[in-house]
Parts: C-alpha cells; structure tokens; sequence
C-alpha cells in the first residue's frame, strides 16, 4: 500500500517512454544514410564510434569516479587487431609487393610473417582479438592497479603513462606496427566473402553502438549500477558492506576496455588506416572532453558531445585550424560553469523537486 | 561465557605509538556492550581493528570462534560484522531506500548484481528497517536532504539491513537533540532481540539507558569493566574519567 507512494515500485518496470524515444531517434538515425552522401555517412560513422567509446569511459569515470585518458590506448589496440586482419587479407595484386607479407613489413627486412600476427588472417580469430586484446591488457593492468590500492589522481596519472609508454613501443616497433605511420592502405571489409558497403558499415556501427548505449543504461540501472555510484561516492564504506571493492573496479574497468576496442576495430575500416596518433594522449583527453562537456553519469551526454564537436569540427577546420583551441576553451567554460556538462545540467532543470527533510 | 565475538590481547599501533596495548574484550550473544572513555583512549581504534580498518599488530579477534584477525574488511562484514562509523557514512547521492538496499544482506558477487530483481521480501525487509529508524516518509528522499540526526538514523539502518550478528556502532547519537538520542537508544534496545551490540558512547545518561554492561578504555587500556553501578563507583574510573563529568550526570540524574 505505501509502497507505490515511496517511488519504489517504479524500479522493475519498464520505461516505456524512454523505449519508445529512443526507438525513434534509432529509426531516425537508421535513415540517415538515404538523405546524405557517403562523406557525411562515412563521417557520422566515425562520430557513433566515438560515442561508444565515449560511453565506455563514462562507465569508468562517470559512474566509477575512475578518470583514464587510457581510453584511446583499448580503442586502438582493437583497431590494430582489425587493421591486421584487413592488411592480410589484400588481395595479392592489391599488395604493393605481390605476396603475403604486408608492405610495411618488407620494408623493415622481415622475410616472413611473425607467428603472433598470423592467426589475425582469420575473421573469427581478428573478431575475438579485437575485444579480447583491449580487455586482457585492461585485466592486468587492472588488476595491478586496484589491487594495490593505488586510487584517485594516481589512477590517472598512471593511464597517462601507459598511453604515453604503448605510444612510445608501437612507434620502436616499425617492422611490426609500421611505426609512426601505423597500418596504411586496408582492404575493405568483408565478411564471408561479401563486401561490406559503406550503409551496411553505418548500420552495423548504429546496432553496435545503440547495444553499447541500451546494455549500459541496463547496467547501471541495476544494483551493480547503484553499487558502482557508491565506489564513486566513497569506496571505503561499501567493503564494509561486504563488498570486495577492487573486483568491481577490475569487471568495469575491463568491460569498458572490450567496448572501446570493438569501437576501435570498427573504426579501421572506415578510416583505413590505425596509427601510433590514437594512442597517445591528446586522443584519450579528446574522450574525455566528450564526457565531461556531455555530462558524466549521463551515458548519452557523451554520445551527443561527440557527435556534435565531431560535425562542428567538421565544419569548423575549413575556416580556421585552430579548431583546437576553441575546444579548449569550450571544456574549460563547461568545467567551471557547467561541471555537470551539457545533458546533466539539463537533467536537472527539468528534474521534479525533491521532497527536503522537515 | 558462550562469546560470539571475542579479542585477546589486541595491539594496534601506528607509526611507532601504541594505540592499544593489549586489549581484552568478550561479547556474548544478544548483549550490549557500552565502551567508554576520554579521547584518544582507542575506543574508535578498537573497532576499526575488529572490522580490518586499522590493521592488528597483535593479538587476535575471534568471531563465532574463527580467527579473523585482519582478514579483509569484506570478508567480515559478509560473516556478520556491521559497522556504522562515527560520523554518518552514508551515500549522499543515493537515496535512503538505495542505501538500504545498497547494504542488503546477500547480493555481493558483480554477476548477482547485476540480475538481481527487487524482490517482495526484499522489498519487505527493507520496509520494515524503514520503519524501524522511522524514516519510511523518507524512502525515495536524497540522503543529501537529512538532517544530521536522521543520516546517523540511516547508517544504523544500513547495519540493521546487513542483519549482522555483532553490530558495532561508533557513537551513534553524536549531533542527535535529546529527543534523537532517547528513539536512537530505543532502536538499539530492539536490536539486541536478534543482534549483539557493541557501542561507543559519550552520553551517560543515554550510556545509562541502554548499558548492561560498560568496559572503560583509557589511553589504549582497558581500566574497568562492569555494570553502570559498578563503573559509577569504581575509583580509578573517577579519577580520570568520570571525574570532571560527574557533576553533569548527578545533574541529570
């Protein structure tokens, strides 16, 4: 009887309106292929991954209170993963030097394959590698990190590191990652043998990304979520609770890793090529202004920042290359007028008034 | 006596000063126990030892009979060890219904989270801690929103809802108006139906309503032990103690 007035029996149903708005804005989304060119699909692609990958930090540090600019470094070692598969699979007259080994590799002297590239020839074995690459480096590193009990700014600080360090290591490593200019000159991609078109891409990168954003509302609705916003608030209260803090920061951190990697894996064939530049820092601080001017916590926030710094960008880099600068100076006005970025703040004007105490 | 939680010669220290230094203490099942004692006498210490807050350099902590000493906080509390800290720990952002649900006794493994439904019982359960701190009008309110008073209300809930054998709570009335500390001290009284209770207080006349027992810890030192009869007459407690405050509870009293 008073349960229905204490906005408890709202949890287990579902939300209806938000289904239905979100099924629509998917239906939209889905028809944009057929009123724009493929620059703008092929763009608009980019700009859903990014949002995915945005939406995996958000995990981490909107909800999880765990600020990485190692984002970038699992976004990428995913698109490595593909971009092998796709260096591998050019068909022979494709390949500048007519063989199996790919063109950056004979120029660096290797006469043949090195064992652990290899088995990227296949697409299951690519498809796996691309999740499961990001999230084992995520697990260790995880693991290492949480376990010691290391917290807050030295959290950061060390993703900052590895960033810089893989940045460092892929770029020594030419006759295996090609170096400075990564893994240029991809095939397309195919799957079965069939080419994948580019509106066949977009819809795929949509389904990935609207999964990415349905699980993710799923999640951190349920108690995992609501225990996730208590490691945030204070971590050292909740094991006292009975809950082992670190395993739940370890799970997160490295779902997030798998997310942001098939982001990445995703990415290659559109952009057709993966660099060192998506390793390094300023990519992983890029995501982490799509959180934090979309608002943290928020999940969709960062989707729509990255979308539209992504078409601003766009436009924005035909009239001046200080594009930069102006983003710069964008997350500094949202960090200190807006720190709950753009949909939190939004959220909570429209948000009923609270019932306060006496 | 039959203890459910039992410490034996139990030495903290931090940076070479001795917090306690070789502390005893006995809790028998469904029975209050009241420490008291000055600041700085190590009464927040020894409970954070008992829970692996602050690690044991000595001695050892039984509970039910099993060795625990500084096994993990975790580990402890899913035995059946409740903490509420001293000042209201509790989640600020959540709301109170979230924060009980939070310390629900049962769901602790990431997978079980993350399927785990709001059951009817569960429901239940919490309804009723809700109605036992009495803030059932408050379920769906922030805890942002409390008064001090009711967030120390909500921690003890959270403790209840652990449905812990030995609850441990670290002043539970401080910043509570007298009206507060008589229903808080009401609420641990019906406590010690299902529970065991160890409780550190400053509030001699709340001490007096609630104690059956009181162990007096001075300077990392157990200095006595007894009934409030006893501790009230016992002279070395007086001395440097009881002293300066017995104007205040003749007063009162």
């Amino acid at each position: 009887m008073a349960q229905s007035t204490l906005g408890i029996a709202k949890r287990s149903q579902i939300p209806f309106k938000l289904v239905t708005v979100s099924g629509i804005i998917f239906l939209i989304m889905a028809a944009f292929p057929l009123f724009f060119g493929s620059f703008q699909i092929s763009l608009m692609s980019k700009l859903l991954l990014f949002g995915a990958l945005a939406v995996s930090l958000d995990l981490v540090w909107g909800f999880t209170g765990i600020l990485s600019f190692a984002h970038g470094v699992f976004f990428t070692l995913g698109g490595y993963a593909m971009a092998y598969y796709l260096k591998l699979n050019l068909a022979a007259d494709g390949n500048t030097y007519g063989i199996d080994l790919p063109d950056f590799m004979v120029w660096n002297g290797l006469e043949k394959l090195p064992w652990f590239i290899a088995p990227l020839k296949y697409f299951p074995i690519a498809a796996v590698a691309m999740v499961a690459i990001p999230a084992i480096f995520a697990y260790l590193v995880g693991t290492f990190i949480f376990r010691s009990k290391v917290s807050g700014v030295y959290i950061t600080i060390i993703t900052l590191a590895i960033s810089s360090a893989l940045t460092t290591f892929f770029i020594s490593q030419q006759a295996y990652t090609g170096g400075t200019n990564g893994i240029t000159d991809v095939s397309r991609l195919s799957i079965a043998g069939v080419d994948v078109p580019l509106n066949g891409l977009y819809w795929m990168i949509l389904l990935f990304t609207g999964c990415v954003l349905a699980g993710s509302y799923w999640l951190t609705k349920s108690n995992l979520g609501l225990i996730l916003r208590s490691i945030k608030e204070n971590e050292n209260r909740i094991s006292y609770l009975g809950y082992d803090v670190a395993s739940f920061k370890i799970f997160i951190w490295t779902l997030s890793a798998g997310i942001a990697g098939i982001a990445g894996g995703l990415f290659v064939p559109l952009n057709r090529f993966i660099s060192p530049v998506y390793l390094a820092v300023a990519f992983g601080t890029q995501v982490v202004i799509w959180v934090a001017i979309g608002g943290r916590g928020t999940l969709i926030g960062p989707i729509i920042a990255a979308m539209l710094l992504g078409q601003v960008q766009n436009y924005a880099e035909r009239v001046t290359q200080d594009w930069q600068l102006v983003v710069g100076i964008l997350l500094l006005v949202v960090v200190v007028f807006i720190p709950d970025g753009l949909v939190g703040t939004i959220a909570k004007l429209f948000k009923p008034k609270q019932k306060v105490a006496r | 006596m039959n203890s459910v939680l039992s410490v034996k010669n139990l030495q903290v220290v931090f940076s070479g000063f001795k917090a306690l230094k070789g502390i005893d203490l006995e809790v028998g099942d469904r029975e209050i126990v009241t420490i008291i004692g000055p600041n700085g006498a190590g009464k927040s210490t020894l409970l954070d030892a008992i829970v692996s807050k602050s690690p044991v350099a000595e001695g050892k902590v039984y509970y039910q009979g099993k060795d625990i000493t500084n096994k993990t906080p975790y580990d402890i509390a899913r035995m059946g060890i409740g903490r509420k800290f001293q000042n209201p720990n509790v989640y600020n952002e959540l709301t109170v219904f979230e924060n009980i649900l939070l310390a629900l006794k049962g769901t602790h493994g990431i997978f079980a989270s993350m399927t785990a439904k709001l059951t009817p019982q569960k429901k239940n359960k919490i309804i009723h801690v809700l109605e036992q701190i009495g803030l059932l009008n408050y379920a769906s309110t922030p805890v942002a929103l409390l008064s001090h008073g009711q967030k120390q209300w909500v921690e003890i809930g959270m403790v209840i809802a652990q449905d812990p054998k030995v609850v441990l709570l670290d002043e539970p009335t401080a910043g509570m108006t007298p009206e507060e500390t008589y229903a808080t001290g009401e609420i641990i009284q019906s406590l010690v139906h299902n529970h065991s209770v160890v409780a550190i207080e400053h509030d001699m006349e709340f001490v007096k309503q609630i104690a059956e027992r009181i162990v007096v810890l001075h300077q990392g030192e157990k200095l006595a032990e007894g009934s409030v009869e006893e501790i009230q007459n016992n002279n070395k407690v007086i001395e440097v103690y009881l002293g300066r405050e017995k104007i205040d509870v003749d007063a009162a009293a």
